[in-house]
């Protein structure tokens, strides 16, 4: 019982997502990085308030690790689709190689 | 970026490198502010008096004291990503031959802090000066005003001597006023000798020559 507990706090900490998953979270922590640097220099700028363009730039780097870091349900939306468990093709089919030995069964 | 781990590793590497693009703009953006310092000073008072560099030391040294009168304006040093500004006036007289004759004696007189709004909290003053200094800036996030030097008659900090321990009679002896803009991300910069691009060399900021008088006398009763 524990243990089944357990394993549902490593699966949450680890946070595993899809590759379409990754792929989105590369994207979005590019562009929203990209975009609180933009903002925080033209607003500080425009301002000239150097002290509030630490606080967006901070900020909005905060956000980003919220949105990025997470397992969220959107980065799970393609998951790997697993072949079934014991193939439906006999055994005598397929060309199993071992050791460069075609290993051939009856 | 397969699990969380690796997710924080990358966003914070790319966080990283964006702040120091950013912090490198934004130093670059001072060159898109004009500087135009001005500055006009004149002794007041001189003395030279003897005395020891410390109590128990037995050399005995003459010593300057150089009061003067400073205007200046260096209120286009202020800019978002100025965090303060270090004014020093120097008093400078050539050397004498006898080796090398083209240097400079060069001594600091008096210096001064002056904090922008962005870092007032860092100063070296108490809590109830520090809250007359907000309140002065009026909530504004850069304070050029506080640029705007008007001394009169000001004691110097500093006593300065020669290495030979005399300076009295010395000629051609001039102040000059001197900043150092510390700012919040970039490199320091000193007041110029040549324009570069919409930065102005300081116009003035030189006083006229004057002499340093002989030793003062303690028996003034006698008519010095």
């Amino acid at each position: 019982m524990a243990d089944q507990l357990l394993e549902q706090v490593r699966d949450v900490v680890d946070g595993q997502i899809d590759f379409e998953g990754q792929k989105l979270a590369d994207i979005l922590a590019t562009a929203l990085l990209s975009i609180v640097g933009a903002v925080s220099f033209l607003v500080g700028f425009l301002l000239q308030d150097i002290a509030l363009a630490l606080k967006i730039g901070l900020g909005g780097t905060a956000l980003t690790f919220l949105v990025i870091v997470p397992p969220w349900p959107f980065f799970k939306q393609h998951p790997v689709k697993w072949l079934p468990v014991g193939t439906s093709i006999p055994s005598s089919h397929q060309n199993i190689v071992i050791d460069e030995k075609i290993l051939v069964t009856q | 970026m397969y699990n969380s781990l690796t997710r924080i590793q990358n966003v914070f590497g790319f966080f990283t490198t964006v702040a120091f693009v950013v912090g490198a703009i934004i130093a670059a953006s001072d060159f898109t502010a004009p500087r135009t310092p001005s500055a006009s000073i004149k002794p007041t008072n001189l003395q030279v008096v003897k005395g020891r560099p410390h109590y128990y030391s037995s050399k005995k040294e003459e010593y300057a004291l150089i009061r003067f009168s400073l205007d200046a304006d260096l209120s286009s040093l202020f800019t978002w990503n100025t965090k303060q500004l270090f004014v020093y006036v120097t008093a400078e007289w050539p050397a004498l031959d006898g080796g090398a004759a083209n240097q400079t004696n060069k001594a600091v007189i008096w210096d001064t802090i002056i904090t922008s709004p962005s870092s007032d909290h860092l100063a070296n003053i108490g809590p109830a000066t520090l809250k007359k200094l907000r309140k002065s800036a009026a909530g504004k996030s850069i304070d050029p005003n506080r640029g705007k030097l008007s001394l009169k008659n000001q004691r110097p900090k500093y006593q300065i001597t020669h290495p030979t321990g005399k300076v009295a009679n010395t000629d051609d002896v001039t102040l000059r006023l001197h900043y150092n803009v510390q700012p919040w991300v970039g490199a320091l910069t000193w007041n110029q000798d040549v324009d570069l691009g919409l930065w102005k060399k300081m116009s003035q900021g030189v006083s006229k020559v004057f002499k340093l008088p002989a030793v003062k006398r303690k028996d003034e009763a006698k008519g010095k």
